[in-house]
C-alpha cells in the first residue's frame, strides 16, 4: 500500500454561462508521509479548488486522487465524508472553530462524530493541546482566544483523528509575522514528527522555508519550483507570489 | 447530544427566549383544552359518566332528549332483544329549584331534572346521604355543587312553576347535565314535572325521553327493527346530539386546531432560523468529516429537549392556573388528556425542526470553507 497523497491527472472544469472554466489542468503531484509541501500562486489560480479535491470536498473531474492507496474518485458522498474524518485533517484560512465549545471539546466534537470519546481519545486531546502549548486554555471558549491560539486549536483538531494527510487553507491568513511563525512552525513541527503528508496553501511567502518543496500554482497548471534546501533562498530572490 | 447540550448551556439567552415562546404556546394549549373538557363535562357529564353503552331513541328526534318520547314498555321488550344485558328508562328536564319563598336572586338554581327508575344501573354512587327509593317518590339525590348554592342534607326545595316540592336525601359527584347541576328522582315524579300540562305527554302511556341499554355487541338496525319507530345510537353519539353540545366544542377544538397548526409554523420558523445562522457553522463540521446524520441529530435533539422543558413548564402554569381559578369555572384537567396534548406539542415541534435537518442535509461544505472560485 503506498502511504501519502498521490494525485495525478487531475482536471477540474466548470460550467460558467457558455464557457466552460478550467479550475486544473492536468495536475500531478505526490506528498510522501513527513512531508511538507506548499502550494502558491496568484489569487484565481485553482489552488482552492486544487485543495478541495485533495481534501475529498469536491469529486475531480478527470483523473485520479490516491489516498494511502485508495483511489478516492469512486467514493460515493458518505464514504467521503468519512475519509476526511478519519484520514485528512483540515487547518483552515481563520481556523473556523464552533463558537460554542471550549479547546478541549473542540477536540472531543470531531472524536464524537465517529463514535464514543474513549479515555485514551482524551487522554491524546491533552497531549495534543498540551504540545501545543494550550495546557492552561482547555476550558477557554474561541472569543476567549488570540488568533495564534485559535489557530492552533485548529492545528490540534486536525490532528485529533491522527489522519494520514494534513491539508492547511492560509493558515496564517489572519496573524502577525511573529504568530504566523509561531503556527507554521508547529505545523511543520507536528507533520515531521508525526509523519504525515502536508500541504499549505498560502500566499505568504515568509513561511516556505518551514516547506520541503514549493510547488506554484498558475492558471491551473501546477509545477513544482523549489525543493528542499532552496526553499529557504527562494523566499529571499523574490518570484514567487 | 454533545453537540445539542454545550450550545444550549452557551447561548442560555436565545433558547431561552423560545423556551418561553414555546412554554406560553403549551401553557394556552393546555388551558384552552381543560376549558373545552370542562365545558363538555359541564354539558354532559351525566349521560358521559353513566354506565350504559346505547341510548334508544324516538324515531327523529335527533339523539336529543328533549325531542324524543316513547313508552316505558318497551323497556321490557328491549330488554329481551339479543345482546342486551339491561335496559332501563330515562327522562330529563330542565327546572328551577326555589330555596323556600325567597324572592332574591341567588336562590333561584337552574337544575336538570333526571328521572330514573330508583336502583337501576343509571342510580348514581351516592357520596352523601341514601339513595332514591319508589316509596318516597320526592326523595331526591342531587350533584354535590348544589352545596355551594346553600343547599343541606334533607333540604326541601320548591320547583319554580310547579307544585311539586322534593327533598334531598342523598349527593352524588360528577353530575351536571345542560351546563347545570342534576336533581335525579323516581321516574313517576318526574312524569309529574314534566307532564304536567294536560296533553303534554302526547297521549303516549308511561312517557319516558329515553331508553338506556347495556351490552357491548348490541345491533343498532337490530334494536330499530324490533322496536317500532325507534332510533338507538351509542351514547357518544346521543352526547353529541345534545343542543349546544357539538357547537360549543366543535370552537374549542377549532381554537386548539389552530393554535397548534400556528406553533408549529412558529416554532418551525424559529428553528429553521437559527439553522441558518449556523449553516457556516455546520459546513465546518461537514468539511472535518461531520455526516448529515450526526448534525440532524444534534438539532432534533436540541429540539426535544427545548420542546420537553417547555411542555413540563407549561404543565406546571397550567396546574397552577388551575389552581387560583374560581371554582364555578368549567376547567377540567385530566392525565389523559395532559399526555395527548403533550405528546402532540412534541411531535409538531419535532416535525417542524424536519425543515431545519432537510437544510442541514443541503449544506455544502465547499461553501463554508468559503473560498470556493
Amino acid at each position: 500500500m503506498t502511504k501519502g497523497l498521490r494525485i495525478s491527472g487531475v482536471s477540474q472544469h466548470f460550467a460558467e454561462g457558455s464557457n466552460r472554466i478550467t479550475a486544473l489542468d492536468q495536475v500531478s503531484i505526490t506528498v510522501e508521509p513527513g512531508e511538507f509541501v506548499a502550494v502558491v500562486g496568484p489569487s484565481g489560480s485553482g489552488k482552492s479548488t486544487f485543495l478541495s479535491i485533495a481534501g475529498a470536498l469536491l469529486k475531480a473531474s478527470e483523473g485520479d486522487v490516491q489516498l494511502n492507496g485508495q483511489n478516492m474518485s469512486k467514493l460515493s458522498a458518505r464514504e467521503l465524508s468519512n475519509i476526511r474524518l478519519q484520514e485528512i485533517g483540515f487547518i483552515m484560512q481563520s481556523s473556523n472553530l464552533v463558537p460554542y465549545l471550549n479547546v478541549l471539546d473542540q477536540l472531543l466534537i470531531v472524536k464524537k462524530m465517529s463514535g464514543k470519546v474513549k479515555g485514551e481519545d482524551k487522554a491524546f486531546a491533552f497531549k495534543l493541546l498540551e504540545e501545543l502549548g494550550l495546557g492552561s486554555k482547555l476550558k477557554s471558549f474561541p472569543e476567549e482566544l488570540s488568533g495564534g491560539e485559535k489557530q492552533r486549536t485548529a492545528i490540534a483538531r486536525a490532528l485529533i483523528n491522527n489522519p494520514n494527510v494534513i491539508l492547511a487553507d492560509e493558515p496564517t491568513a489572519s496573524l502577525d509575522t511573529k504568530r504566523a511563525h509561531e503556527v507554521v512552525s508547529l505545523i511543520a513541527h507536528e507533520v515531521k514528527s508525526r509523519r504525515k503528508a502536508a500541504i499549505m496553501v498560502t500566499h505568504d511567502e515568509r513561511m516556505l522555508e518551514y516547506c520541503d518543496k514549493v510547488y506554484r500554482m498558475e492558471d491551473g497548471k501546477l509545477s513544482l519550483h523549489t525543493a528542499n534546501e532552496e526553499a529557504h533562498e527562494a523566499q529571499l530572490t523574490d518570484g514567487i507570489v | 447530544m454533545f453537540l445539542a447540550m454545550k450550545e444550549l448551556m452557551h447561548s442560555k439567552m436565545r433558547f431561552l427566549m423560545i423556551v418561553i415562546i414555546f412554554v406560553l404556546i403549551a401553557w394556552l394549549v393546555f388551558i384552552l383544552s381543560g376549558l373545552g373538557n370542562g365545558l363538555s363535562t359541564l354539558a354532559a357529564s351525566t349521560f358521559k359518566n353513566m354506565k350504559a353503552d346505547y341510548v334508544v331513541f324516538e324515531q327523529g328526534s335527533q339523539s336529543s332528549m328533549s325531542k324524543s318520547l316513547l313508552s316505558e314498555h318497551l323497556v321490557a321488550e328491549a330488554e329481551r332483544l339479543q345482546n342486551v344485558r339491561a335496559a332501563s328508562p330515562m327522562g330529563s328536564t330542565m327546572a328551577t329549584a326555589l330555596k323556600g319563598q325567597s324572592t332574591k336572586n341567588e336562590d333561584k338554581v337552574d337544575i336538570a331534572i333526571i328521572g330514573i327508575n330508583p336502583g337501576s344501573f343509571l342510580e348514581p354512587a351516592i357520596v352523601e346521604g341514601k339513595g332514591l327509593s319508589s316509596g318516597h317518590p320526592t326523595d331526591v339525590i342531587a350533584n354535590v355543587t348544589m352545596k355551594d348554592d346553600g343547599f343541606r342534607l334533607g333540604d326541601t326545595f320548591q320547583l319554580d312553576g310547579s307544585t311539586e316540592s322534593l327533598t334531598i336525601i342523598g349527593f352524588v359527584e360528577n353530575q351536571t347535565y345542560n351546563h347545570v347541576a342534576v336533581v335525579f328522582t323516581p321516574m313517576a315524579e318526574w312524569r309529574k314535572i314534566t307532564f304536567a300540562a294536560p296533553g303534554s305527554d302526547k297521549g303516549v302511556a308511561d312517557p319516558v325521553n329515553a331508553i338506556m341499554l347495556q351490552g357491548k355487541d348490541i345491533d343498532p338496525s337490530t334494536i330499530n327493527s324490533k322496536l317500532s319507530s325507534t332510533d338507538t345510537v351509542t351514547r357518544a353519539a346521543a352526547v353529541q346530539g345534545m343542543p349546544g353540545y357539538k357547537e360549543e366544542n366543535g370552537s374549542i377544538m377549532m381554537m386548539l386546531a389552530f393554535l397548534l397548526a400556528i406553533s408549529a409554523f412558529v416554532l418551525g420558523v424559529f428553528f429553521y432560523v437559527i439553522t441558518m445562522q449556523k449553516t457556516s457553522q455546520f459546513g465546518i463540521m461537514k468539511a472535518i468529516g461531520a455526516s448529515s446524520g450526526f448534525l440532524s441529530k444534534a438539532i432534533i435533539s436540541q429540539v426535544f429537549v427545548l420542546s420537553l422543558t417547555s411542555i413540563v413548564v407549561g404543565i406546571l402554569l397550567t396546574y397552577g392556573t388551575a389552581a387560583i381559578m374560581p371554582k364555578g369555572m368549567p376547567f377540567k384537567l385530566d392525565t389523559g388528556l395532559v399526555v395527548n396534548y403533550s405528546v402532540i406539542l412534541l411531535i409538531i415541534a419535532v416535525l417542524s425542526s424536519l425543515v431545519s435537518v432537510r437544510k442541514i442535509m443541503k449544506i455544502d461544505p465547499l461553501k463554508a470553507l468559503g473560498r470556493v472560485e
